[in-house]
């Protein structure tokens, strides 16, 4: 005598199982906040630099051409000192006293004049595309750092690190 | 006067009673979707692209980009200590850096070792300084002179971008 199926079979056999995603969602629990806690959340920029070179440059300019007036910014502990090539003029930005601007602890350096100055620099001597950065020992690197980030902001892509050296000459007999 | 249908009432109770699981097979299709392409931007060399853990980098508004077929070598400079590659290699203090010379020829030979390899590989050797904002320049600037003597041209300092000009200018 024919049976039927079972009512659990039937009932199977009507309604398609679902897949088991309890697993696949647990592996998203912990994947998705590992992944965010790996991304990046503090943009990170990169500022490259040249080496000065005893050379001197301009072989991609045409010669006819007069080259362009070299720049130099040297970062001093209480000042930047801006000389361009040919000019006996010296510009000179002191650091602005601490205690008319706040209760900091240190000097402040006036970012605003250098920006101001490298602006009108770059506007003068519109062909020259490199500065060369001295920075004195004693000056911080977040100094150096926002002396370069002007310059690059204002039109001078290339920066020239240029290192001070110190040169020691025996006397003769000594 | 509202009246009440009987059948309707039935039927809708016995609909209520058949309401089926939540179908969240669209929902993990689209957290599949999210997580290919988290793990596509996601990349790998992290040292390159995150501030090392207790140092403050300085902030700037412009960014270059790595040269092309460059490859860098990251060199953090902490006020205390000099970590080298990846693997944050400890080789010493900046004032051993600066007055021993055992400290400095292990850093150079790692760097030289480090330029030769990428060279081999076609790429072009970067050295990539993170340094924290409070050191004095002449610790960069030893460092620079150094590493150009391990054939390292092409360096580049690592900083927090911003779009704020007035962040960089102090005010």
């Amino acid at each position: 005598m024919y049976k039927g199926p079972s009512s659990s079979r039937r009932l199977s056999q009507k309604e398609p199982r679902n897949p088991n995603l309890i697993p696949i969602m647990n592996l998203f629990i912990v994947i998705i906040p590992m992944l965010m806690t790996i991304m990046v959340s503090v943009h990170i920029s990169m500022v490259g630099i040249n080496l000065s070179s005893s050379r001197g440059g301009g072989g991609e300019q045409p010669e006819d051409k007069e080259p362009p007036k070299k720049i130099t910014l040297a970062l001093i502990p209480d000042r930047f000192e801006i000389q361009v090539e040919g000019q006996k003029e010296i510009i000179e930005i002191p650091v602005i006293p601490v205690d008319s601007i706040s209760a900091d602890a240190g000097v402040k350096y006036d970012f605003i004049t250098l920006d101001k100055k490298i602006s009108e620099l770059k506007k003068e001597i519109e062909n020259q595309n490199t500065i060369v950065v001295l920075p004195y020992s004693g000056v911080k690197f977040d100094i150096l750092l926002r002396a370069i980030d002007i310059c690059k902001d204002n039109g001078f892509p290339n920066i020239k690190y240029l290192t001070v050296t110190k040169k020691f000459y025996r006397v003769q007999g000594k | 006067m509202k009246t009440y249908n009987a059948g309707a009432i039935a039927s809708k109770t016995k609909k209520s009673h058949t309401v089926k699981d939540l179908n969240i097979t669209s929902l993990i299709d689209i957290l599949t979707l999210l997580l290919l392409f988290m793990l596509k931007n996601i990349s790998m060399d992290a040292s390159q692209k995150s501030a090392p853990e207790g140092m403050l980098l300085p902030t700037v508004v412009s960014a270059d980009k790595l040269i092309e077929s460059g490859q860098a070598v990251v060199v953090k400079i902490y006020p205390d200590r000099i970590l080298y590659g990846t693997e944050n290699t400890n080789v010493g203090s900046l004032q051993d850096f600066m007055t021993k010379r055992s400290t400095r020829k292990t850093l150079l030979r790692f760097l030289k070792l480090e330029a030769k390899e990428i060279a081999t590989s076609g790429n072009k050797p970067c050295l990539l300084i993170q340094a924290d904002k409070n050191l004095d320049c002449k610790y960069i600037t030893e460092f620079i002179k150094f590493s150009a003597g391990a054939a390292f041209a092409n360096i580049y300092f690592s900083a927090i971008h911003t779009d704020n000009k007035n962040e960089v200018l102090g005010l």
